[in-house]
């Protein structure tokens, strides 16, 4: 038992317990730093520390070069505020409209309502993935192709998020909406000034997911974006990335830029961060 | 579910008042969902049978073709191959997955300085987006001999690999960059699921004389038995969609080695236009993907 291990004994095991917290989050973070540390170095230092340990130093001559040329040369502000426009309506959209729809099943009372739950469980099944080139075919139809909306739409009416929002809002209690309706107050003002500022919380979880969502994907944009007008930074990048001549300091400072806004999200949401991610593990 | 008992009997009036509230509290919604999912998904099923195609050609009408979309599946090498890959692709992120993501949560789960710090670094990779992931490991994985890993290997006097470029590595490296990404994200998972074993089952244990593996063996693997089930089914699930990697970094090469489901199903509806083929694929895929949803609702309702 604890007490009858020696005080050595216990020092080595914490010393040990360290060291291996410490060789495995270097297997994590390592890429991540070679990523960063690389994308100040000119592209010759970049090869020639590549076989060896200076790879995840920063050794040489630093600068902001590739920085510069990222936003000087390849668009990459025109692509970020396209990423940061398609993420900022959907995740806007999102978080609200499903909301609706959660406050509704979960707190009105109205015919069909069990109907409506169990086609919401039902559409949750299908992978977006099975779906995507008919969604595609329906945008086109609608004339939304190059469009912002036809970027961020089509993915707002999302079965998952409909279920959190359900489960949050029945389990409110009824008592404060039968308070507000005596006093004479219409659904949609309960629902901004009453149930909304209750659901700060999964509000916050809800638009992380659409955050990450929609900041990272590359499939639905490479279908919908006819030329670089409309393309998105994961697209922008991997179109940089496939040019025959890839600078790869370039390519590492494209790469950073597009990892920071989240990176941000992170540190700053870090528990909402974490719910987020680890309860959209499932579906998508 | 709310309990019938605390519900009175409402007036009419406040029914129909909430009808017509809810009604526009989903309108919106529903208006995308039947627009972006459930035509879509309609739409799908029904080209799939047919020879649709994205660019119709002058003079020749979309035709109905049974199943012989389903049947080129079966028959087609590429598709089938994909079909393989995936699976394989699924077969290795998935254990490793489980098993380094188990480990690693009961090797976090202690009360030291400073280990929540650790638990966060773990989780860190979560943060990049696939895209930037691919576009780092194929730097590590690159082909030259003075390659990162190469260089590696070179220390232990391994033959230099091609990598991404090599039939037989290209998907083992492609499953690495995602196990990579997820495995703390999956490891915080369990981590919460061991905060519901009881200390006292581990107390007992060690009166009993266990040694640290039987108590991981008999005690924390039973005792998570759920979160388990969750963690496998939704590895299992988003491992089947892969695409990223493939589209950033091999477009299905060397030799169709590295072919996905998802990467075929673009390919044969966006590149070749053939959207009856592809919505095909995609409603195998989804048959699939919903057996194994089907398949978790079972393993988990067994004994609640």
């Amino acid at each position: 038992m604890r007490t009858a291990m020696s005080k050595r004994k216990k020092l080595l095991l914490k010393i040990c317990m360290y060291t291996g917290y410490i060789l495995i989050a270097m297997v994590f973070i390592g890429p991540i730093l070679f990523l960063v540390i690389s994308s100040f170095k000119p592209y010759a230092q970049i090869e020639s520390d590549m076989s060896n340990f200076y790879a995840f130093l920063p050794h040489g001559t630093l600068s902001f070069d590739n920085y510069s040329n990222v936003i000087r040369k390849m668009d990459f502000l025109k692509y970020f505020k396209n990423s940061a426009v398609v993420t900022i309506l959907f995740m806007a959209a999102a978080t609200i409209l499903n909301a609706m729809v959660g406050y509704a099943l979960g707190m009105l009372r109205f015919k069909g309502r069990k109907i409506i739950i169990s086609v919401i469980v039902a559409l949750s099944i299908i992978p977006t993935e099975s779906i995507i080139i008919n969604r595609f075919i329906v945008v086109n139809q609608l004339g939304l192709l190059n469009t912002y909306l036809g970027l961020a739409i089509p993915s707002v009416a999302y079965p998952m998020y409909m279920f959190l929002y359900y489960n949050h809002f029945r389990g409110i209690p009824s008592d404060l909406q039968e308070a507000a309706i005596l006093d004479g107050a219409g659904y949609g003002t309960i629902f901004l000034r009453i149930m909304l500022p209750l659901s700060k919380p999964i509000l916050t979880t809800v638009a992380i997911m659409a955050f990450i969502r929609s900041w990272s994907d590359l499939l639905w944009p490479t279908l919908v974006t006819r030329d670089g007008t409309y393309r998105t930074l994961p697209l922008a990048l991997k179109t940089l990335f496939s040019d025959t001549y890839t600078d790869w300091g370039q390519v590492f400072a494209f790469s950073t830029l597009t990892v920071i806004p989240t990176m941000i999200v992170f540190l700053l949401f870090q528990k909402h961060f974490v719910a987020s991610v680890t309860s959209s593990g499932i579906k998508g | 579910m709310k309990t019938k008992g605390k519900r009175k009997t409402a007036p009419n009036g406040l029914i129909r008042g909430q009808t017509r509230a809810a009604f526009f509290f989903c309108l919106p919604t529903f208006v995308l969902a039947v627009v972006f999912i459930i035509i879509p998904f309609a739409m799908s099923v029904a080209y799939s049978f047919t020879d649709k195609q994205l660019i119709p050609k002058v003079g020749i009408q979309t035709t109905f073709t049974g199943l012989a979309n389903y049947i080129k599946i079966f028959t087609t090498g590429t598709t089938l191959l994909a079909f393989k890959n995936t699976f394989l692709y699924a077969l290795i992120v998935v254990p490793f997955t489980l098993v380094l993501g188990t480990l690693l949560a009961v090797f976090v789960n202690k009360r030291l300085k400073g280990v929540k710090i650790f638990r966060l670094i773990y989780f860190s990779p979560q943060v990049v987006t696939m895209t930037v992931v691919a576009v780092v490991w194929s730097f590590v994985f690159s082909s030259n001999t003075n390659g990162l890993l190469n260089s590696i290997l070179n220390l232990f006097h391994i033959e230099p690999q091609r990598w991404l470029q090599d039939p037989h590595l290209a998907l083992p490296c492609i499953a690495i960059m995602y196990i990579w990404q997820n495995l703390g994200m999956q490891m915080l998972i369990l981590l919460g699921g061991l905060q519901y074993i009881s200390q006292d089952l581990y107390e007992a244990g060690e009166l009993d004389g266990c040694s640290a593996w039987d108590k991981f063996i008999y005690i924390t693997v039973p005792g998570l038995r759920h979160t388990l089930i969750y963690v496998l089914v939704s590895v299992v699930i988003n491992s089947l969609k892969v695409f990223t990697q493939v589209y950033v970094l091999t477009n299905g090469g060397p030799s169709n080695a590295t072919v996905t489901v998802v990467f075929q199903l673009y390919k044969a509806g966006f590149v070749n236009g053939q959207i009856g083929y592809s919505s095909a694929i995609a409603i195998t895929f989804f048959v699939l993907v919903m057996l194994i949803s089907l398949l978790q609702n079972k393993l988990t309702g067994e004994d609640d």
